[in-house]
């Protein structure tokens, strides 16, 4: 393999750490990244050189905050290949950018309409349709995907012509597997649905072109992407951007405001209320930056060969269950019968392995699936081979060593 | 539940661990001396709510001494409970409103095991004990 994790990693100081004597090994990353030097530095020359609200445009540095910050909006408009600048809208995560698609939608439902999502979802991209239903009286339905994502014939009948939102993410986050979305969002755009896709868990590892996917919405975190928490991205088409009431209201979205009444202002602003997160969106742009500098499809074939990698070994033992595909993703999420995830997790910590055990976020998933919970290990371009390997030998050992006569 | 082992020599071994995988063993090998619930015993009234894992507890307050069984479906918690059972067996309803139970598991070294959402659980447990 071309591609050498090893230097990358002289990015990314905090992985070079013990944990209880052992050398730390980070397999969370689909649950979030590191972050890389450059988007440390990013925010730390924002607060040291040019920290200002910005779009007051009063002085000095706020001309400059104001300047970067926008920056930072051209440069992920063309991270995920959107037409303008005014079509990213700066949110808190994936979370907040369904809720104000949920929220800003909600004028247009009536009782007897459909809402589909698939039942790969990130509670995320679950409970605020169900609550928008609960509200309107639409109706929530849910394509049965299977855990190996293809796209079946008889999925066209759960689109219809009361099918007015249709909510899907291109990768699950607790089994890895990605969703047939280009099938999924034809059958939507024949009927006329608002189209969403969460995009939280494809941004770090795919390149996005949101026009070629054609989606009305595109949804994204930073902090799993390399960039830091607390910014996310929706990104919207015109016209489903301009159909949104805003979610929140307050200053900077305003144009013009008396007592009566109030004008709203342009896109992007109209939907974000207050001052914005500016460290936020200067760091996901650092990150952006970071990953384009990469060689993108080197990264991803690593990623990749690191899950296929624990796939082969771990398929092998007989006492694992494995729940994500063997090739084309990046985590492997497995469960052994009888020994309950939680305790696999515990004894990995002791060993500095830093997983996920649980159910993601994804209890109907887990339900259909038949088990509690999984353990995920999930890889980013900086973890190495020898880091895989010892997943899968201390796994084993928990195994040996939770295992009753 | 004659079987569980003295509080004091499970107090002495939890301390004499020197790092989280021993601390992992030992609770690992405590978790051997509960005796389990039945599938029956395990109904959601006898839950205790805010623990990671499920843990149920059943307080049986008839005699002057009462007795209090205990499960969960992790191993961990299960080690963790042995210790919390062997501490309060045998007292009586007042005796053990008196312990406090909190001080006396922190002081058993647990470590990350109690902290967090686990020790929320396990917090949740004594208030239980208690009641
Ligand atoms: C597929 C998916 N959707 C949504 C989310 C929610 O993201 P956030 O918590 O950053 O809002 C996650 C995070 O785990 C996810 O994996």
């Amino acid at each position: 393999m071309a591609f050498d994790p090893h230097s990358l990693r002289q990015d990314f100081p905090i992985l070079s750490q013990q944990a209880y004597d052992h050398p730390l090994v980070y397999l969370d990353n689909a649950a979030t990244t590191q972050k890389p030097l450059s988007v440390l530095d990013a925010i730390q020359d924002y607060y040291r050189s040019f920290n200002a609200n910005v779009h007051r445009g009063a002085h000095y540095l706020s001309d400059k905050a104001t300047t970067r910050f926008e920056q930072a909006r051209d440069t992920v408009a063309d991270f995920i290949n959107a037409p303008e600048q005014s079509h990213i809208i700066w949110s808190k995560g994936t979370t907040e950018a369904i809720n104000m698609v949920a929220y800003g939608l909600e004028h247009l439902l009536e009782k007897g309409d459909e809402i589909l999502i698939t039942s790969l979802e990130h509670h995320a991209n679950l409970v605020p349709w169900q609550q928008l239903a609960f509200r309107t009286g639409a109706r929530l339905r849910v394509l049965p995907l299977t855990s190996e994502g293809e796209w079946e014939d008889e999925y066209a009948s759960y689109f219809t012509d009361r099918t007015r939102i249709f909510a899907a993410t291109q990768v699950s986050n607790a089994i890895g597997v990605h969703t047939p979305l280009q099938a999924m969002l034809t059958q939507a755009k024949q009927h006329n649905a608002f189209t969403l896709v969460d995009g939280a868990q494809a941004v770090a590892h795919y390149p996005i072109d949101v026009q070629a996917l054609d989606c009305d919405f595109y949804v994204f975190s930073g902090h799993k992407m390399y960039g830091p928490t607390g910014i996310g991205v929706l990104y919207g088409k015109a016209h489903a951007l301009e159909v949104l009431i805003p979610y929140q209201t307050g200053g900077e979205m305003v144009q013009h405001v008396t007592y009566q009444s109030t004008q709203f202002n342009t896109l992007p602003y109209r939907l974000e209320a207050g001052t914005p997160h500016i460290e936020g969106a200067i760091g996901l742009a650092a990150a952006c930056k970071f990953l384009t500098q990469q060689d993108r499809h080197a990264l991803l074939a690593w990623e990749q060969s690191l899950a296929h990698h624990v796939y082969t070994r771990l398929h092998k033992e007989s006492q694992v269950a494995i729940y994500s595909p063997e090739t084309h993703t990046t985590l492997v999420s497995l469960s052994v019968p009888n020994i309950h995830t939680l305790d696999l997790n515990a004894y990995l910590d002791s060993q500095g392995i830093a997983v996920r055990a649980g159910s993601h976020c994804a209890h109907p998933l887990m339900a259909q699936l038949g088990v509690a919970g999984t353990l995920r290990a999930s890889f980013a371009c900086y973890n190495t081979l020898e880091e895989a390997d010892r997943f899968c030998d201390v796994l084993l050992e928990a195994i040996d060593l939770l295992t009753d006569e | 539940m004659t079987d569980l082992p003295l509080y004091n020599s499970i107090k002495q071994q939890l301390r004499a661990c020197r790092s989280k995988e021993e601390t992992f063993k030992a609770l690992v090998a405590l978790s051997k001396r509960l005796t389990r619930l039945t599938a029956e015993e395990k109904t959601e009234e006898n839950r205790v709510k805010g623990c990671e894992s499920a843990v149920w507890l059943i307080i049986d307050n008839k005699d002057d001494t009462s007795s209090i069984k205990a499960d969960s479906d992790t191993k961990l918690m299960r080690g963790v409970l042995v210790a919390i059972l062997s501490l309060v067996q045998g007292k009586t309803k007042t005796e053990r409103q008196k312990m406090d139970l909190k001080a006396e598991l922190e002081s058993l070294n647990l470590g990350s095991y109690l902290t967090q959402s686990r020790a929320n659980g396990i917090l949740a447990i004594i208030e239980k004990i208690k009641k």
